[in-house]
C-alpha cells in the first residue's frame, strides 16, 4: 500500500499542508498513520478518493462522506483500519464487503488477506497484529452466533491445537468453523489440550468426524487427545486442518489432510461426512440382510426337523452326519 | 429603372444578423462554510476557500447569495443536507460533519403545515434545486423546537445544481 507524506498529499489535493491538517482535525479524514519518526503518512487511496469527491462536492463534509463510502468497499480499507486501531472503521469496511459479497467470500477475499498483510508487514508480535487478530476473532465468533440452526444430520468435533487467539492458524480455524456452521453442520470446538471430560463432550455431540486443527501443539499431545476420543467413541473418520505440510492421504490410515483455505476444507469435509454416512447406511443395510437370511435358514431347519428325525431313526451312522453337514453348509 | 434597382437589391445577399450577446447573469461566489466572497468566476479556480480552508466555493444569484458570515444551508434535490455554514451551525445548534447527508427534516420543518399561506419547505427546496423557481421566501421552524420561526430565502446555487437556503 502506497503512502504519502503530508506535503505530497496536500499537493495532490491542491491545498496547503496546514489545510490538510485542519481537515484531519475537523473531519477525521484523511486519517494518517504515523511513521517511526511520528510523521504523518497518508494512504494514497484515501487521498485520491477525496480528491475525486471534491470535484463534485458542495462541501468538504459531503466529499469526505462520499470518499469514505467509496473506500469502505475497497479490500485495502480493512487493512488501513486495522493498522489504525480503528474498530468502527474496520466494522464498516467488512460490512461494505458484505454488501458486495457473501459471508464466505468476504472472509476469504477481504478479512483473511487483510490479516495476512498485517502479519507480513508488522509481524505477529506487534500491536497491529494483536489488535487485528482480536478484532477478527471477535467478528468471526459473532458471525458464527448469527448463523442459522444446523440443518444437516451431521456433527463434527474440532480439536483446536492452535496457540491462542494471536495464532494466525487460530483465525483460519475460526473461519473454517464458521463455514461449517453456515453449511448446516453441528460443530463443537474444544482445545486439544484438555483430555479430561472429552467423553462427556462426545456423548453430547455424537460427532460423525473429528478434525484436528492447528499446528502449535506437538504430536504427542494431539495423539493423547485422539486416543481418548478413540477409547470413548470408537473409530471415527479423522481429518487434519492446517497442521503440518500438505501430505497425501496415508494409505490405510484414513486421516485426510484438508486444504488450507477454509471454504475448500469445508467442501472436502462435507464429502468425507457424506461418504461416512453412505458407508454406515450400507453397513446397516448389509446387517439387516444378514439377519433376514439367518432367520430364513433357521426357519428352513425347523421346517425339516421331523424328516430329519425320521431319517436319523432309520439309518444311524449316515443320518447323524447329515444334519451336521447341512448346518456347516448353512453357516 | 425601379425594377432594375429592385432586382439588384434582391441579388445582394442579406447582411448576416448579428446576435447581440446577452450579458450572463452575474453570479456571486462565496464560501460554503464562512460565506466569504470571491471575485466572479472564482469557482473555476481552486475550490477550497483560502480564508477558512473548511469550505468549497459556491455561486448564486446576487439577490440570494449570503452575506459574509451569514447563516445558510445547502441541500440537494433529494432534500439531503450538503453543507451548513458556520453561522448556521450556531443558529441551529448542529455540527456540519454530523448532519451532512441527513434529511432536511432533521434540521427544520414547515412551522404550521395546516395553514395555507406557509409554503411547504420541502417543496420549495425541491423546486429550487431543480431551478424551477426564482428566489422564494419561506418560513421554517428548527426541528423539534416549537415557537421559533425563522425567515429564509431559497433558490438555486451551483456549481452543481442545489438549493441554497439563506436565513435572514
Amino acid at each position: 500500500m502506497r503512502h504519502l507524506k503530508t506535503s505530497e498529499a496536500a499537493a495532490l489535493l491542491n491545498v496547503s499542508p496546514n489545510t490538510l491538517r485542519a481537515w484531519e482535525r475537523r473531519f477525521g479524514f484523511p486519517k494518517p498513520q504515523r511513521s517511526p519518526g511520528r510523521h504523518r503518512l497518508f494512504t494514497h487511496g484515501e487521498v485520491t478518493a477525496l480528491r475525486d469527491a471534491l470535484q463534485e462536492g458542495l462541501s468538504i463534509s459531503s466529499a469526505v462522506s462520499r470518499a469514505r463510502e467509496g473506500l469502505t468497499s475497497d479490500p485495502g480499507a480493512l487493512f488501513g483500519a486495522l493498522v489504525s486501531f480503528d474498530t468502527e472503521r474496520a466494522d464498516r469496511a467488512i460490512e461494505a464487503a458484505l454488501a458486495l459479497r457473501s459471508v464466505e467470500r468476504s472472509v476469504e477475499e477481504v478479512l483473511l488477506p487483510s490479516l495476512d498483510e498485517v502479519q507480513q508487514r508488522h509481524g505477529t508480535d506487534s500491536a497491529p497484529w494483536a489488535f487485528a487478530a482480536r478484532w477478527a476473532a471477535d467478528w468471526l465468533r459473532r458471525a458464527q452466533r448469527m448463523a442459522p440452526a444446523p440443518v444437516r444430520d451431521a456433527a463434527i468435533l474440532i480439536a483446536d491445537a492452535s496457540r491462542d487467539e494471536l495464532d494466525r492458524d487460530g483465525l483460519y480455524i475460526r473461519a473454517f468453523e464458521l463455514f461449517c456452521v453456515r453449511g448446516g453442520i453441528r460443530t463443537l470446538s474444544l482445545s486439544a489440550r484438555g483430555v479430561s471430560g472429552v467423553g462427556d463432550a462426545l456423548a453430547a455431540q455424537r460427532p460423525d468426524a473429528v478434525v484436528i486443527a492447528g499446528s502449535y501443539l506437538d504430536d504427542d499431545a494431539v495423539a493423547r487427545w485422539a486416543y481418548q476420543v478413540r477409547l470413548t467413541a470408537g473409530s471415527l473418520p479423522m481429518a487434519v486442518y492446517r497442521r503440518g505440510g500438505e501430505r497425501a492421504r496415508t494409505r490405510g490410515g484414513g486421516t485426510i489432510h484438508l486444504p488450507p483455505e477454509p471454504s475448500a476444507a469445508q467442501i472436502q469435509l462435507l464429502e468425507l461426512l457424506e461418504r461416512h454416512a453412505a458407508a454406515r447406511a450400507g453397513e446397516r443395510g448389509h446387517g439387516r440382510a444378514e439377519a433376514r437370511s439367518s432367520t430364513r435358514a433357521e426357519a428352513r431347519q425347523q421346517g425339516r426337523g421331523g424328516q430329519r428325525k425320521h431319517n436319523h431313526d432309520d439309518q444311524n451312522g449316515r443320518r447323524q452326519r447329515q444334519p451336521q453337514a447341512r448346518a456347516a453348509a448353512a453357516g | 429603372m425601379r425594377a432594375i434597382r429592385q432586382a439588384r437589391l434582391a441579388a445582394v445577399p442579406a447582411a448576416p444578423t448579428v446576435e447581440r450577446a446577452v450579458a450572463p447573469a452575474e453570479r456571486v461566489c462565496f464560501c460554503g462554510h464562512c460565506g466569504a466572497r470571491r471575485d466572479a468566476g472564482a469557482t473555476a479556480g481552486p475550490r477550497v476557500c483560502d480564508k477558512c480552508q473548511l469550505g468549497l466555493m459556491l455561486d448564486a444569484a446576487p439577490e440570494l447569495a449570503p452575506r459574509p458570515g451569514g447563516a445558510f444551508v445547502v441541500l440537494d434535490r433529494s432534500l439531503s443536507v450538503c453543507a451548513v455554514s458556520r453561522a448556521a451551525e450556531r443558529l441551529l445548534d448542529v455540527y456540519e460533519p454530523s448532519v451532512v447527508n441527513c434529511h432536511v427534516s432533521e434540521l427544520f420543518e414547515t412551522p404550521d403545515p395546516e395553514r395555507q399561506h406557509h409554503v411547504p419547505v420541502a417543496e420549495a427546496i425541491f423546486r429550487a434545486a431543480r431551478g424551477e423557481q426564482e428566489v422564494m421566501e419561506v418560513t421554517v421552524r428548527p426541528a423539534r423546537t416549537f415557537g421559533v420561526r425563522l425567515r429564509a430565502r431559497v433558490g438555486l446555487c451551483g456549481p452543481r445544481p442545489a438549493a441554497l437556503l439563506v436565513f435572514d
